[in-house]
């Protein structure tokens, strides 16, 4: 079906040439205008039978959901409706749930404390990291290769390897401590909510920090030597040169090292369930992990769509943002022909 | 101290800093593979052991039964991750990139936007439509929804790796009388392997590494990847601690194995995914 689309297009150029030749000189000129429109025609359809499976693709597993779930957030979802795609309406009542419900608003504080808390130790490190393996000395090649680990390992697995580092008695963290004697007996990391909290916190640092390291290092491998030099001449310190000189420069890779890395922690989810299970006592639900738990765990599928909904705000907020600081490669579109 | 020292003793603090740096990130796997080839009775003791003290098997062989076959679905749920995205992606980015459209920028917006969009409100959703066709507790499900992590990434990526294509390369192709369909598969595709490969690796480890979809796709036991298995092997025996390495050492070994097989497409990939921008 396709085929023979593309093969009447493909014919149809071929006939205006012969046409053209036919009636001579004189008609030249109209008759390349024809040729070209329909080439351009036969260009635009080939173009959008390129992108026809993205678009299937992107309709049925972004839209779909998302337009879904903001209906379900207005419906009142019960164990017997699920086989059902659609149950009774029932107004804000979901949203009205979420405000009031303690673990909810717990949740959603949670959640933000972590994405700050995640950014700032992120971008600490990993620009200190990244300045760093900038210098010259034995082993950086090697260093910058090793430090990236962390970021291909199943977020699950992160979670596992932490909870193991982290436990009450045997754990490596615990050991640690003890020997260097910064504590007398075992902390019980993992069964105090803000301790909890804290440690999904410093392995969500340990995991994210490669990325942080990798996108700043290749952007101060960017700024022009002459910048550097010029400034070293002018008699510009170390801590002005970085702030007066390199920062401005790499300024739009931090953005967007900072846009993405909110991204990544907003929907940090695996770590949670790994680490504590969102406990003690809910207490260290984030907004993915509570929404998780109203849906599959309570059936409460209106419910967890509202908080999905509370969250999917707080992530697009910073999407004006990011099509901003991306701006230069949506106006890009170099790449067509003529 | 002559200045030649003295850049010198820097050089090696700066050495000293690294190497503390690298401490601390690769001390968690260095605990896992010597914690996998420890007793789970040496493990549980209140005391850590820095270094291994009685190593074995035994987890291993505990492992080997227990978790290959979800090492194989965890396989097949990589590979076909990876298809999804290479047949979905590159015509998609081919066509972004190379061809005038008017909807271009309103797209990319989208897939810029498509990125952002937490897993957890797609799982939701696409839970109980998968109910409704169908498509929950199999592989095509879990597939399509592994997808949404591997395939606005992809096709950023190779959008920006065809910008690089020179334009008279296709135009040639066209002059020799090749369809927009044959220009594509026979001059695009083979120029592009550097950035297929990146994104096929990616795409690969988020079917591997996927674990919020396995667990609400997935909801019986008929399919299990790694990440469920691991998951579950956590719950039923939060004792043993040996085991649960022992499958963790499964677990990353293919990230393992492209770091060191693949090391520069996962390098550009990093930065690619980004600079995008």
């Amino acid at each position: 079906m396709i085929r023979a689309n593309l093969k009447a297009v493909t014919a149809a150029p071929a006939q205006g040439v012969g046409a053209g030749q036919g009636n001579g000189g004189t008609h030249t000129l109209g008759v390349k205008k024809a040729r070209s429109f329909t080439l351009e025609h036969r260009r635009q359809l080939a173009a959008w039978l390129f992108l026809t499976p993205a678009i299937l693709y992107v309709l049925f597993a972004f839209v779909l959901p998302i337009v879904y779930n903001v209906m379900l957030s207005f419906e009142r979802s019960s164990p017997e409706s699920i086989g059902s795609l659609t149950a009774p309406f029932a107004g804000l009542a979901n949203y009205r749930f979420i405000l009031s419900d303690p673990t909810s608003r717990m949740a959603i504080i949670h959640t933000f404390e972590f994405t700050a808390g995640s950014l700032i130790g992120q971008f600490i490190i990993g620009f200190t990291l990244a300045l760093l393996f900038s210098l010259r000395f034995p082993g950086r090649t090697l260093g910058r290769s090793l430090i990236i680990v962390p970021w291909l390992l199943p977020l699950i697995v992160t979670g596992v390897i932490f909870k193991f580092l982290f436990q009450l008695e045997g754990g490596a963290v615990n050991q640690l401590l003890m020997d260097v004697g910064l504590a007398h007996q075992p902390i019980d990391w993992l069964d105090t909510p803000h301790l909890g909290l804290l440690t999904i916190l410093i392995a969500n640092i340990w995991l994210g920090v490669p990325f942080f390291v990798v996108l700043l290092y290749s952007a101060l491998q960017d700024v022009p030597v002459e910048v550097k030099e010029a400034a070293l001449i002018d008699g510009a310190g170390a801590w002005q040169r970085l702030h007066l000189v390199i920062v401005p420069i790499i300024l739009p890779v931090i953005e967007v090292v900072l846009l993405l890395g909110f991204v990544f922690t907003v929907k940090v989810f695996d770590l949670v369930i790994a680490l504590t299970g969102g406990g003690p006592a809910n207490g260290t639900q984030l907004i993915t992990t509570w929404s998780y738990n109203l849906s599959f765990q309570q059936f409460s599928f209106s419910q967890g769509a509202a908080l999905n909904n509370v969250l999917l705000v707080l992530a697009l907020i910073c999407a004006p943002l990011y099509l901003f600081v991306s701006r230069a490669s949506l106006r890009r579109s170099s790449g067509a022909e003529r | 101290m002559t200045r030649l020292q003295r850049s010198r003793t820097l050089r090696w603090l700066c050495t000293l800093g690294a190497a503390a740096a690298l401490v601390l990130v690769l001390f968690p796997l260095y605990a896992v593979i010597i914690g996998s080839f420890e007793t789970t009775y040496n493990l549980f003791s209140p005391t850590y052991h820095w270094l291994p003290i009685s190593p074995t098997l035994v987890n291993y062989r505990t492992v080997l039964s227990a978790q290959s076959g979800h090492v194989l679905t965890s396989l097949i749920v990589g590979i076909g991750t990876a298809v999804l995205a290479l047949v979905v992606a590159v015509p998609a980015a081919y066509a972004l990139a190379k061809f005038r459209l008017r909807v271009t920028v309103v797209l990319v917006s989208g897939l810029l936007v498509a990125q952002i969009v937490p897993s957890i409100v797609i799982a939701t959703s696409l839970f109980l439509v998968f109910d409704h066709i169908d498509l929950l507790n199999s592989y095509p499900g879990l597939i399509i929804a592994d997808g949404t992590y591997a395939i606005p990434f992809a096709i950023l990526v190779l959008r920006a790796f065809f910008f690089t294509l020179p334009n008279e390369l296709m135009q040639a192709a066209r002059v020799d009388g090749a369809s927009e369909w044959q220009t594509f598969r026979r001059i695009v595709i083979p120029l592009a392997r550097p950035a297929v490969i990146t994104v096929a690796l990616f795409a690969f480890l988020n079917g591997w590494g996927d674990f919020l979809f396995a667990l609400t796709i997935l909801n019986g036991a008929t399919i299990e990847p790694i990440t469920l298995g691991i998951y579950n092997y956590l719950g039923n025996y939060t004792q043993d601690w040996g085991a649960v390495m022992a499958s963790v050492v499964f677990a990353i070994t293919p990230a393992a194995v492209m770091l060191v097989v693949a090391q520069r497409y996962i390098a550009s990939g990093l930065t690619a995914g980004s600079v995008v921008g």
